[in-house]
């Protein structure tokens, strides 16, 4: 056992070199894809995918690789929402000027969080994160003046992208959301290569595996950790503010709500923590999955076995009552994962690889 | 020239003083002993002096600079690095990270750092397991792999907690060879240990604590011949 998981730390030289060739073609593949498929609902499928990536990814950073898990990302991903449409809506600032403020208060956020947080140990990160997240929301909430309260925020129009004068878009269609989605996840995995492949990243790790022996180490545990936080919610408040211009309406429930900070780390511990396709498996896993369950599909797959009748007795309680337990399923898998799959999917499947190449040689 | 000097220090738990008013220096290049009964106190004064505690009472001054209140970081920085009684591997990266994170303290760059960290493993004469993960090693590994990890920081002082604690005696002879090896390449070392027989071999001068107190100073030679500490300490597990 001890052998493999060694060999599996230097051993994949060969699949190494393969990367960047496979990565090339998938992002070719993905570049083109708007031009092979034109059904809305595919591309629909497609952002929400990236979007999930995005999330995951941004999270990632300080909950995987920096061990700080903050169930309050919502606050962050709320922040670059409410930023962005409100400047977009109340003062006509172009969504593409709006990212940056929403980033700048992401910051702030982040900068009280950790300030005030990181100066204690143990779970008291996760319990004040989940607190300002539920601050952000009851305060939108309740200045109804400025955010217009649980009525939302509703985007009227989407100004025109232009670069020098020419028009690049009109946002009348998905395809430039797709593309803009597309850019963000390449960004957000960039990000995180950097700093998988830096100081910081070691750091962050050393800091996760175990905080005293990091410290003793000379690593500064307040800065390290509050660096961490800040990456993760800049990244978060983009992926906030890509949903609030694509979706066109927000609310607090939506963008500031508790599900969205647990789906956040769900992606993650899905996919499997602290590794760079981890978000991106963990995505490939939850949104096909919880659109199906939304859908009728399930039931529909269940007929076409023929193991259940459609017009049979329980035939008619599935077609009624799967799509409405949808949320009951999907946790049901999450805790499946969870107990066999400690290291996500993408470490169960390294830990079979591994093992048949074990037996192997 | 002393480069640590304890003045006075005291650390208290409540109404339980841990290091009651303890005083020494260490001579720069040479191996300082710390010795004495469970709960005598030695990995408090250990935690003190590395900024895990600040002293409740009394100075640590190392290299001639007031330590007291200093964060470990701070400490490690201005080259003091501590082991752990119980090991501290980073488990889930490998022995070759593991003491990259240490060499990176001196360094910004991962090239310069990767380099450091080798050569900080062959002295440990552990290259050859670089790639392994630090959480599947065996304690005598760990022990080695903790030492890598806190010569690359490139400390002038290191202090040993316990370094041979569960090891057998050709483990624990490698690391006493190592220990001497450091001392040859002039960094000081104060060093805890149960086992009379190294601590004699390798320390210039020990100190003995009981009950959070100085008992007595001095060479090996002073230290067992001490009735003090025959009756303290040896006369314990000797009687």
């Amino acid at each position: 056992m001890k052998d493999t998981s060694a060999k599996n730390v230097h051993g994949k030289a060969g699949f190494k070199s393969a990367e960047p060739i496979v990565t090339l073609l998938v992002l070719a593949g993905l570049a083109l894809f708007p031009t092979l498929v034109s059904s809305p609902y595919s591309l629909h499928l497609m952002i929400l995918l990236f979007l999930s990536i995005i999330m995951g990814q941004s999270w990632n950073i300080v909950g995987g690789y920096a061990g700080q898990y903050s169930v309050g990302h919502a606050a962050y991903f709320g922040a670059g929402a409410y930023t962005t449409m409100l400047l977009m809506q109340q003062w006509k600032i172009a969504p593409w000027y709006g990212v940056w403020a929403g980033m700048a208060v992401a910051v702030v956020v982040a900068l009280v969080v950790g300030s005030i947080c990181f100066r204690l140990r143990g779970p008291y990160f996760v319990l004040a994160s989940i607190a300002v997240a539920e601050i952000l929301r009851l305060s939108t909430m309740n200045l109804k003046d400025l955010t217009n309260g649980a009525e939302g925020i509703l985007a009227t129009e989407i100004p025109p992208l232009t670069i020098a004068g020419k028009v690049i878009t009109d946002f009348s269609t998905k395809v430039p959301f797709y593309y803009i989605g597309l850019g963000l996840v390449v960004l957000t995995i960039v990000v995180t290569f950097l700093v998988q492949h830096s100081k910081l990243g070691y750091y962050f790790q050393a800091i996760r595996e175990d905080q005293d022996a990091a410290h003793s180490l000379g690593i500064n545990l307040t800065f390290h950790k509050n660096i961490a936080l800040i990456v993760s919610a800049l990244l978060t408040s983009l992926a906030g503010s890509f949903y609030a211009i694509y979706i066109g309406f927000i609310d607090p429930p939506t963008v500031l709500g508790l599900d969205i900070s647990v789906q956040i780390v769900l992606i993650c511990i899905i996919g499997g923590i602290g590794t760079i396709y981890g978000p991106v498996v963990g995505s490939l896993v939850l949104v096909p999955l919880s659109e199906a369950l939304r859908s009728n599909i399930i039931a529909e797959a269940i007929f076409a076995t023929g193991a259940v009748s459609p017009t049979s007795g329980v035939g008619v309680f599935l077609k009624e009552n799967l799509a409405h337990a949808h949320a009951l399923i999907y946790g049901v898998l999450v805790v499946v994962v969870i107990l066999f799959m400690p290291d996500g999917v993408l470490g169960f499947v390294r830990k079979l690889t591994t093992k048949r190449k074990g037996e192997r040689s | 020239m002393a480069i640590l000097e304890i003045k006075n220090v005291s650390k208290f738990f409540g109404g339980l003083a841990a290091n009651a008013d303890v005083s020494f220096e260490v001579a720069q290049g040479s191996i300082m002993g710390l010795i004495g009964p469970n709960g005598a106190g030695k990995t408090t004064l250990f935690n003190c002096i590395t900024g895990y505690y600040e002293p409740s009472r009394g100075e640590v001054i190392f290299k001639g600079n007031r330590m007291n209140g200093l964060q470990p970081d701070r400490v490690c920085k201005l080259g003091m690095a501590r082991t752990w009684q119980k090991v501290r591997p980073l488990a889930k990266m490998s022995v070759l990270d593991n003491v990259m994170v240490g060499a990176l303290c001196r360094t910004n760059s991962l090239k310069a750092a990767r380099e450091i960290a080798m050569e900080q493993l062959q002295v440990v004469r552990m290259d050859g397991k670089a790639a392994f993960l630090a959480g599947g090693l065996p304690i005598g590994e760990r022990k080695k792999l903790e030492m890598a990890r806190v010569l690359a920081t490139k400390p002038e002082l290191l202090l040993l907690d316990e370094v041979m604690g569960g090891l057998n005696q050709s483990e624990s002879e490698e690391i006493v060879l190592l220990i001497l090896d450091i001392k040859s390449r002039g960094i000081t070392q104060m060093v805890i240990e149960h086992d009379m027989k190294t601590i004699m071999r390798i320390s210039d001068r020990i100190v003995v604590l009981t009950s959070g107190e100085k008992l007595t100073e001095g060479t090996p030679q002073e230290v067992v011949s001490n009735q003090a500490v025959i009756d303290a300490y040896l006369g314990e597990s000797h009687s």
